[in-house]
């Protein structure tokens, strides 16, 4: 009873710091905090199908980029719909580009997906770079808005959002325990009745429709895209870098990892002008967490073993194939 | 070397089909050079408990896979409480009753045991599950480690949650591979009570075994199996007579 209560305290306690940022930081700080919020939303999307799932996507920017670019072409002329219908939109786009791309791929091996995700987000990149109605290489502007706080509270009510779906469905629901049952073992999961290829698709479509929500709200809020701004494989390094950093598949670690790492990413800006010393970092980090964390930061915070089959360890198996198999 | 399956019973061939629950018929799979099922004919009564034996690598894991739908079949048939499975996807197979357990237990390893447990419940058998968990690992004596990580149990335990994942589905047939090796004898007698009980309910079993006590004891009927196919079945006490079998048996390290 007692732990319940101290278990509220913490996110009452964010969830109150969250609401008033904006009266006790300057505009420079909030957009800090903004940007801070939408690397902590990636990083659980992407969290959703490679931690909880354990299928590698390469290619999470793809989605990133459809809704940024949903928005920018819907905002703008001769369309001009408000924000928020823009949303909806990029999210049936993202829909249905994700069941084309994960339809096929995710039966197989966890390395065809990588593959095919991965060479998606470079097509769209290239498309982006080419066609007229993207603007090309120069890209698309949107109607400029210019209030920090709108895409502060805006970009707090997607990733609590974010938060919550995934504390619902992956952690306290039986979608949850079939996602995480075919990431342990796929065979024994299916032997049980778990369509293991639907499940993957649906959790896939929900991993990259967020992404896409955040897309649609770096466009507005920035005002200016282009192709790579928001298909380029460097957001989904990120991503996937804050997701091992801060502990592949748990419900806390994503968040811990992208806010982490985008404010050490800003404080590094801030001192040297330059970010070349953040990839360091960040390569640093990935070979410390192999090597060291395999349950990431958060790991450290639970009563986690490592004496076999992490979920890295499943994540990289299905990868490279090998592992559970259909024997015995 | 026969390769007739015989029927125990009397009945008429065209009958037991219809009183099987599950009805193989020239079942062919390969590996590479190894002809792991070899034309396997067999069939498993309603409410019965069948037993399966043979040596080490005679195709009996190898079989249950194939009626689970774990691996694809060359050719053959199998029809299961009136379908026909052969080549179907295994969780559709799973859904129309069919649940069995892994020789190497086959672990959600970064779930606890009590997630294992529900997660074999997770499809189609929702309601009551969480109840339908204490009492398994209640019956099973694996309450201490209930909150543990399936990949830090030992290997007797690993066993047992895997026996205890396929009570949790509401299964109508049950393939148990080697489920009681490395098991200590009072757990063994524990969940041959389980098995026992759950015949009672109606639903078969199809029993990989090794331990000739343990067949003896629960099975109503033995169907060996040797290089792939199905050498003869029948009762415990007959097979044991047929100098043939117990030469099969000869060649397996004890
Ligand atoms: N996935 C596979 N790939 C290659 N060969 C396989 C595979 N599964 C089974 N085999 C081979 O098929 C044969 C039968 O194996 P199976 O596991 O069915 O035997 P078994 O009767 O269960 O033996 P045991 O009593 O040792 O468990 C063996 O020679 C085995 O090596
Ligand atoms: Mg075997």
């Amino acid at each position: 009873m007692k732990s319940r209560w101290a278990g509220l305290i913490i996110p009452v306690a964010i969830v109150v710091v969250l609401a008033l940022m904006p009266t006790f930081v300057n505009n420079y700080w909030l957009r800090i905090a903004t940007g801070a919020l939408m690397w902590a939303g990636l990083a659980c999307s992407w969290n959703m199908l490679g931690g909880y799932a354990g299928y590698i996507n390469f290619g999470q920017s793809a989605f990133f980029g459809l809704g940024a670019y949903t928005t920018a072409l819907l905002m703008g002329d001769p369309i001009n719909l408000p924000f928020f219908v823009t949303i909806p939109a990029g999210i049936a786009v993202t829909a249905i580009c994700a069941v084309v791309v994960g339809g096929p791929t995710l039966r197989l091996r966890g390395a065809y997906f990588a593959i095919a995700t991965w060479a998606f987000a470079e097509a769209l990149t290239q498309f982006a770079n080419v066609m007229n109605f993207t603007g090309g290489i120069g890209g698309l502007n949107l109607p400029p808005f210019l209030n920090e706080r709108f895409f502060y509270y805006t970009m707090v009510g997607a990733a609590v959002l974010t938060y919550l779906i995934t504390w619902a469905l992956f952690e306290h629901s039986r979608f949850g325990l079939k996602v995480k049952a075919l990431r342990d073992h796929e065979a024994a999961a299916e032997a049980m009745g778990i369509n293991t290829s639907l499940v993957k698709l649906q959790t896939f479509v929900l991993s990259a429709v967020t992404a896409s929500v955040f897309g649609a709200i770096f466009a507005y809020w920035v005002t200016f895209i282009n192709p790579k701004s928001v298909f380029g494989g460097d957001i989904t390094d990120q991503m996937v870098v804050m997701v091992l950093l801060g502990g592949l598949g748990s419900l806390r670690g994503p968040a811990i990892g992208g806010v982490g790492l985008f404010v050490i990413n800003r404080l590094i800006w801030m001192h040297w002008g330059d970010t070349a010393f953040y990839i360091a970092i960040l390569g640093a980090a990935i070979v410390l967490v192999v090597l060291f964390l395999p349950d990431g930061i958060a790991g450290l915070f639970t009563r986690r073993s490592t004496k076999s089959g992490t979920v890295l360890d499943k994540a990289v198996g299905k990868l490279v194939g090998g592992g559970e198999g259909g024997r015995g | 070397m026969a390769s007739t399956s015989s029927p125990q019973s009397g009945s008429a061939p065209e009958n037991r089909a219809s009183d099987a629950i599950l009805a193989v018929r020239d079942l062919y799979r390969h590996f590479g050079g190894i002809k792991a099922a070899n034309g396997v004919t067999l069939e498993v009564g309603r409410r019965e408990i069948a037993g399966l034996i043979g040596p080490n690598g005679s195709g009996k894991s190898t079989l249950f896979s194939l009626v689970a739908g774990t691996v694809k079949p060359d050719s053959g048939q199998i029809s299961f409480d009136g379908h026909e499975i052969a080549g179907m996807n295994a969780h559709r197979i799973a859904r129309l009753g069919l649940a069995r357990t892994f020789q190497i237990p086959a672990m959600f390893d970064n779930m606890t045991v009590t997630e294992n447990l529900l997660a074999a419940a997770a499809q189609g058998h929702w309601h009551g599950a969480k109840e339908r968990a204490a009492e398994t690992l209640a019956l099973l004596k694996l309450e201490p480690v209930a909150e543990n990580r399936a990949s830090d149990l030992s290997g007797g335990q690993q066993k047992l949650l895997e026996f205890g994942r396929v009570v949790m589905r509401q299964a109508s047939l049950i393939l148990l591979d080697e489920v009681t090796a490395g098991v200590h004898p009072n757990i063994r007698k524990i969940i041959l009570e389980a098995i026992a009980r759950l015949r009672e309910r109606g639903i078969s079993f199809l029993i990989i075994e090794h331990d000739m006590e343990m067949v003896r004891n629960v099975c109503d009927r033995i169907i060996v199996m040797d290089a792939g196919r199905v050498v003869t079945s029948g009762a415990f006490e007959d097979i044991v007579r047929n100098s043939e079998v117990m030469q099969t048996y000869l060649g397996r390290p004890q």
